[in-house]
């Protein structure tokens, strides 16, 4: 349950655990927190634990598996990363899941660097931010069809040469 | 309705999804591209400028329009076939990018790197900062107009300089630019005989020349009336924006990963961080200054004590497909010359696990972009292409 190469700190894997009750992914990476608690976890870490620097957003897509016996279905797994400033410095790292269809709350009200970073995922990978300021592409043209890094859009897709 | 702010009191954070239509009625807004095909955007970048006369009222960017899809190439590709891809994201420092990439998959591995490939790569790193700010100084001269330094005098003698460390990288990889030098787990050309000598003498002849362009640039008067109080990025913004590099140091913010997260060597030698407050270009270009100079300091410090010892944790593997990765994520990041370069990446993927099942560049230019909308309103249009030459984006890390 941890991020190799940037592990948590010890008071932010408390608070993840203790607090956020944050879980373990099967598939590694940093701990699981609650989709309704993850803008009160980021402003917790900007304000109290001083993680101010905006790290990254990471949005990975898992198709459902093939004997989906538990009916886990389609999902995408954001990973979040703040990193704290000087001396020391450490990165403070979450993950987020939600069905495909699913929407996460934006982080732009707290880390105006959230903006791009969103636009970004929602562009390759389609998902979604909930109260995004300007939701549009950001690499691609806006008449794109398709988030190219799902892992159902093969490589070699034919695109129009005029886009 | 929103007031234009003069540039002198332009350090307050504009809005940047100020909605048009509560601006003042009468005045005659123009719309004007700048770029994608312009000399200034250091690449294809395109800003949409909304002017109120010559001022600034509000700036759309779009990127993009050197997109080639490397995040989606990498869940293809064998992890040993990536590192002379990531060469071509950041042009401009190639070694770093080369060193992150491979310092992420180390880690997903769970490789330690031997010492001496560990300094070797600190004196690669730093040799290369030196070449990309040189790059970044004579492009800079370049965009405040031709006047400075008479005509593009220093855009070609900065070239020139960075043409010595571009020779004794040549010598140590055979590549000029693009070396593939780095593997997982160690380094692939040893240090020749008689280098030392050479960049000795490269860097000595930087050094001696430093001073000229000062005189040069940072000391012209037109120069200093171009970027003193302009483009004003304060630490608080940098921090939101996730900037980090030369442009949140001169924002008053003292954080650099070399020092305050060390990785490679940087444990073992002491890396004095230059920072300034002002915040605006001038003090953007007086800490890249400085850092050329520590980083002369630190290459003359490194180059004659590197250690005895193997280059590499292993053997070079046969076939690409040998790597078998761990599941799991990890993310490792080195300080570029424009900031904290990261890569975060999650194992097993394609290819029986041997292609990264997703990698994600966290680039730093890409972040700095992020400031335009913010500090341009209120400036002129010719600040705005001091201010794009001050933060040094480079366009294929912003694009990927």
């Amino acid at each position: 349950m941890k991020l190799l190469g940037a592990e948590n700190s010890e008071e932010v894997q408390k608070l993840l655990i203790e607090q956020f009750e944050a879980m373990e992914n099967s598939l590694g990476g940093p701990p699981v927190v609650a989709v309704v608690r993850h803008l009160e976890l980021a402003k917790k870490l900007r304000d109290e634990y001083q993680y101010r620097i905006f790290g990254f957003v990471v949005a990975a897509h898992y198709p459902a598996p093939a004997k989906d016996a538990n009916g886990v279905g389609e999902l995408i797994r954001v990973s979040y990363g703040l990193r704290s400033v000087g001396k020391g410095t450490k990165l403070a790292t979450w993950q987020v899941c939600i069905p495909v269809d699913g929407a996460i709350p934006t982080l732009v009200p707290l880390f105006a660097g959230a903006d791009w970073q969103e636009r970004e995922q929602f562009d390759l990978v389609g998902v979604r931010f909930d109260g995004h300021p300007d939701p549009r592409r950001l690499m691609l043209s806006e008449d794109w069809q398709g988030h190219p890094l799902r892992k159902d859009y093969a490589i070699d897709t034919k695109v129009h040469p005029w886009r | 309705m929103e007031m234009i702010p003069h540039v002198a009191k332009a350090r307050r954070r504009a809005n940047p999804y100020l909605d048009l239509g509560s601006y003042d009625p009468e005045a005659d807004l123009m719309v004007l591209n700048l770029g994608p095909q312009h000399p200034s955007t250091h690449g294809v970048f395109r800003l949409k400028l909304y002017l109120d006369g010559e001022i600034i009222v509000k700036v759309v960017p779009f990127v993009g329009y050197l997109h080639r899809g490397v995040e989606k190439l990498c869940e293809k590709l064998t992890m040993v076939q990536l590192i002379p891809i990531f060469d071509k994201n950041d042009y401009v420092s190639p070694m770093m990018n080369e060193q992150s990439l491979v310092m992420a998959f180390e880690a997903l591995l769970g490789i330690e790197v031997p010492r001496r490939a560990r300094y070797v790569r600190t004196l690669l790193a730093e040799l290369q900062r030196i070449a990309s700010h040189l790059l970044w100084l004579g492009a800079f001269a370049m965009d405040l107009g031709g006047a400075l330094g008479g005509g593009s005098t220093l855009f070609m003698y900065c070239f020139r300089e960075r043409e010595l460390i571009l020779d004794v990288f040549e010598d140590l990889t055979g590549c000029r630019f693009h070396y593939n030098t780095h593997m997982i787990g160690g380094n692939r050309h040893d240090v020749p005989a008689g280098w030392a000598t050479k960049v000795h003498a490269a860097i000595n002849a930087i050094e001696t020349r430093l001073p000229e362009y000062e005189t040069f640039l940072i000391t012209n008067d037109i120069y200093i009336e171009r970027t003193r109080g302009v483009g004003v990025v304060d630490g608080q913004l940098s921090m939101d924006l996730g900037i980090t590099g030369p442009v949140l140091r001169a924002g008053g913010v003292d954080h650099d990963l070399r020092r305050d997260a060390p990785y490679h060597c940087y444990d073992e030698i002491e890396v004095r961080v230059a920072t300034a407050t002002a915040g605006d270009c001038e003090a953007r270009a007086a800490v890249r200054m400085a850092e050329i100079r520590e980083s002369i300091r630190l290459v003359r410090e490194l180059i004659d004590n590197i250690p005895e010892g193997p280059l590499g944790a292993r053997k070079p593997i046969k076939t690409p497909l040998a790597e078998k990765a761990a599941k799991g994520h990890a993310y490792a990041a080195v300080e570029s010359p424009r900031g904290e370069l990261g890569i975060y990446v999650i194992g097993g993927g394609d290819n029986k696990g041997a292609s990264p099942y997703r990698l994600k560049i966290r680039s730093p230019s890409l972040h700095v972009l992020g400031c335009l909308p913010y500090i341009l309103p209120g400036h002129s249009v010719s600040d705005a292409v001091a201010v794009l030459g001050s933060v040094d984006p480079i366009m294929g890390e912003v694009d990927r």
